[in-house]
């Protein structure tokens, strides 16, 4: 074209021109149009007409602001919170019922304020955006998805490290976590790590057959019946035994128990009965029935379970702190079992078994009872005849041991721990899905899905895992998926690091003469002392400012006179009077609570007429027999008072009534608005029931749950 | 040439104009799992499942610590107290008793017990022990898992639906 052409104005630049002049029109008349129908702007719109069928819509419409709404927290990692744009009626208590449609729904009430805290702090989600999808899903640009509600626990474990009570959920995962051992192969921020994972087998050869190894190594009594339950030995129990399966080959397997059962690298001496006592009982017809009773009598079924067929159905009844003992015959040596029940701590440091004063005879009758009665002739019927270990399969073994993290949990003299085994999941609850390795599977990609997954079939995400398979139901799989998620590491500034609330440490390991007995009986399996110990029994902390010193040191002497009816009691430890006055003068000095002072109640001063007022009281007024018994009649949910004068202090039953939330936080007695003079009444006339210490059979039936939350005392 | 490429520049700048409008995916679905936190199975019929909301939830929490004892007739620990109370407490569920009485009422005879509004003083005063939002909180698990279902007075019915 030449420069004269160029200048001049034909009809076809003309036309052109117009064409293009009426396209940019539709162009731009398109832009107000898509910026009216923005899925925020029909949200904002759709609330006004919402508002108006509400009974208060004057509030309503004077809260409504038709811009972007945004929450911004610069002190808390720059959060940019749009979710209010559409999530109008967040802060609206009268948009609180479930019928009020979504997103205008009010947030259920939560101890943190929604204004201060932002949304996807625990929501996640993207926070910036204002259109749903963007929002609430996964893109490749915004890679955190909204929180399936289901797993929201997880954000309040983000920053509260102690356990709530409002997570259930949440402390149930930490727990099981703890529970199964998952901190022997991985690093689990806040999930302490025992002393002893798994068994010391130091000395396993001492204590099991090859066979018994093979077996146990190839189907961990871990198995799952036709409806999914996890089964031990074929009968159903509620907890995963800690030890997993891992999939072994007969090569491996054959290795593995070579090498285990020639452990015996420093094997204690077995411990001689006395002949004199083999001599008078091996041939009486009662020895196994009285060992039987002997076993009964001990309460060994408090940490220990035994499968009862009744009325056709074969279930554990007993404990779950210990292992399950109804096949231990066929299980383990009988010169090793004698050995182990008079010195547990000989064999294993660190068990929680206590060591009790057995006498020669009660050891023989009880090994003798369990060799005769807890066996199984069938249980090795499916390992193959494997023989000696050789050469070969013992190093093969000696390997495997280490390449299958093994050390991890269990330690061998000589071996070095195993630490790290696993990946580091102290970050886990934060990872984005380009992070995860998703291998073949079909699943979603997402953190969530990949959790679960890994959990439930550990190869279906790596074909080359070595983590071991467990078998979980869906409420465990959640609560476990839950405390992952919770994980996120280590908050990204230090105006985060403000918010977390530290995990309370708690330790309770004194020293001296309560300390040898305090270990030798291992009473923190069971109990708690401030906060450390086991939750099967009450909890200790304050036991000397709560029960007189004569009491307890009856009490330690023949545990069996509370709570006559529970099958998990305290055991029969054969406490002689040294012990129970040493752990009763402890208890007396040391295990006090600061609101208990004897000092400021003088059990003389009750009258008869307080005494009777106090009566009246209880029975008329406030009717306390509803939940506690005297004399045979009254309610079983609190602890039964008939020797109240004999077993409380004075001190402690006024400071209860005044606030027992107080004293023992968490026990399901309500607080009350007693007077003074009420205080000392109910006190004088409690102070007045005692009852001689022997064991009956028609006493309340408190509950073991009670009991745990030292309620039942 | 230049024509050309002028008419299908604007040609795509349409288009791009006109595909904004377009509807992006649908809001996520709601979870098909739901863990036992959040539901309750229904009292009279085990297989039908009742989903919980957040404050139903911390309500049956704080129910199955301190009400369960009275007012089930089997508690986590096993036998329940209910029987050996007189008069009776009401179940939790029993819908045609509870049902009848107003949030307020209920929150009332929590707070301060059964003797302050004439009824049994066999029924503690909860008010120092438990918050009212606690309190409020095991009302609505009440009321989510009544039998009759409950339903809550009248109030102007909502034809609306979002969008």
């Amino acid at each position: 074209m030449s420069a004269e052409e160029m200048g001049k104005v034909t009809n076809r630049t003309r036309l052109v021109f117009a064409i293009s002049s009426l396209v940019f029109l539709a162009v731009l008349a398109i832009s107000p149009l898509k910026d009216f129908s923005r899925e925020w702007k029909q949200y904002k719109r759709s609330y006004l007409r919402y508002a108006q069928t509400r009974p208060d819509t004057k509030k309503l419409v004077a809260d409504y602001r038709p811009e972007i709404d945004q929450i911004w927290l610069p002190a808390m990692n720059n959060v940019v919170d749009r979710c209010t744009t559409c999530h109008q009626g967040i802060t609206q208590a009268s948009l609180a019922d479930p019928s009020v449609p979504q997103p205008f729904r009010a947030h259920p009430p939560i101890p943190h304020n929604v204004r201060d805290w932002g949304c996807t702090v625990c929501h996640r989600g993207q926070g910036p955006a204002t259109e749903v999808a963007e929002a609430h899903e996964s893109t490749l640009a915004w890679e955190q998805p909204i929180l399936p509600t289901r797993f929201i626990q997880a954000s309040c474990g983000t920053c509260h490290y102690s356990d709530l009570p409002q997570t259930p959920q949440l402390t149930r995962g930490r727990q099981l976590l703890g529970e199964l051992n998952c901190q022997g192969c991985h690093r689990l921020p806040g999930i302490d790590r025992p002393t002893m994972l798994g068994p010391d087998l130091t000395n396993v050869g001492t204590k099991l057959t090859r066979e018994w190894i093979y077996k146990w190594l190839k189907e961990p009594r871990t198995t799952l019946d036709k409806d999914g339950n996890v089964t031990v030995n074929g009968y159903e129990a509620e907890e995963e035994p800690r030890m997993p399966k891992f999939r072994l080959t007969e090569t491996e397997l054959r290795g593995l128990s070579a090498y285990l059962s020639v452990q015996k690298a420093n094997a204690l001496a077995p411990y001689k009965i006395d002949p004199r006592v083999v001599a008078a009982w091996s041939k009486n017809p009662e020895l196994v029935s009285q060992g039987e009773l002997r076993f009964r009598q001990m309460f060994c079924s408090t940490c220990h379970s035994l499968a009862v067929t009744r009325a056709g159905e074969t279930k554990l009844i007993g404990g779950d702190i210990g292992p399950e003992l109804t096949k231990v015959g066929s299980k383990v040596k009988p010169e090793w079992l004698v050995t182990w029940l008079r010195d547990p701590q000989g064999y294993l440091p660190h068990t929680r078994m206590p060591r009790y004063g057995w006498s020669d005879e009660d050891l023989y009758k009880v090994t003798q009872y369990i060799a005769a009665k807890l066996t199984d002739s069938d249980l090795l019927t499916t390992v193959p005849s494997l023989g000696q270990p050789t050469e070969e399969e013992i190093n093969l073994g000696h390997r495997l041991f280490l390449e299958k993290g093994c050390a991890s949990c269990h330690s061998i003299e000589g071996l070095n721990p195993q630490k790290d085994f696993g990946p580091d999941l102290s970050a886990i609850g934060g990872k984005n899905a380009s992070e995860l390795e998703f291998g073949a599977s079909k699943i979603p990609h997402n953190l969530v899905s990949y959790i679960q997954a890994k959990l439930q079939d550990p190869l279906s995400v790596n074909a080359a895992a070595r983590m071991p398979q467990y078998n979980w139901n869906q409420a465990d799989l959640d609560a476990i998926t839950t405390a992952l998620l919770s994980m996120k590491g280590a908050p990204a500034t230090s105006a985060l690091q403000n918010l977390v609330v530290p995990r309370k440490e708690v330790g309770f390991h004194p020293t001296g003469a309560f300390a040898e007995v305090y270990e030798r009986y291992k009473c923190y399996t069971c109990h708690k002392f401030n906060g450390f110990g086991g939750d099967l029994a009450p909890d200790l902390t304050y036991e000397g400012s709560r029960a007189q010193r004569q009491w307890i040191v009856d009490f330690l002497k023949n545990p069996q006179t509370l709570r006559p009816t529970l099958i998990l009691r305290m055991p029969q430890l054969n406490m002689n009077d040294k012990d129970a006055a040493t752990l009763a003068d402890y208890m007396a000095m040391v295990l006090q609570h600061p609101a208990a002072n004897p000092a400021a109640v003088d059990a003389k001063q009750f009258t008869p007429a307080m005494v009777a007022l106090g009566k009246q009281l209880y029975e008329v007024k406030f009717q306390c027999q509803s939940c506690h018994t005297i004399g045979g009649t009254g309610g079983y949910v609190g602890p039964n008072l008939n020797n109240a004068g004999g077993w409380l202090t004075t001190a402690w039953i006024e400071a209860w009534l005044k606030n027992p939330q107080a004293l023992v936080p968490g026990t399901i007695e309500p607080r009350r608005n007693f007077t003074e003079a009420e205080v000392h009444a109910l006190t004088a006339y409690l102070m007045t029931l005692r009852q001689s210490i022997k064991p009956q059979k028609t006493a309340s039936v408190a509950s073991p749950r009670a009991a745990a939350q030292g309620a039942g005392r | 040439m230049r024509l050309r490429f002028f008419a299908s520049a604007l040609i795509l700048m349409t288009i791009a104009g006109l595909s904004g409008c377009r509807k992006h995916a649908e809001a996520p679905k709601a979870d098909p799992l739901i863990s036992a936190y959040d539901t309750e199975a229904d009292w009279n019929d085990a297989t039908h499942v009742l989903p919980l909301s957040y404050q139903q939830a911390q309500g049956k929490r704080v129910f199955y610590q301190q009400c369960v004892w009275c007012h089930a007739d089997s508690t986590p620990a096993g036998p329940s107290n209910r029987s050996n109370l007189t008069p009776n407490p009401p179940l939790l569920n029993d819908g045609a008793t509870l049902n009848a009485e107003s949030d307020e009422f209920m929150q009332n005879i929590i707070t301060l017990g059964g003797s302050a509004l004439g009824k049994s003083a066999m029924m503690p005063p909860y008010g120092k022990m438990l918050s009212a939002e606690e309190i409020r909180s095991v009302i609505a698990f009440t009321r989510a898992i009544a039998q009759p279902p409950y339903k809550p007075p009248a109030q102007p019915a909502s034809q609306y639906s979002a969008k």
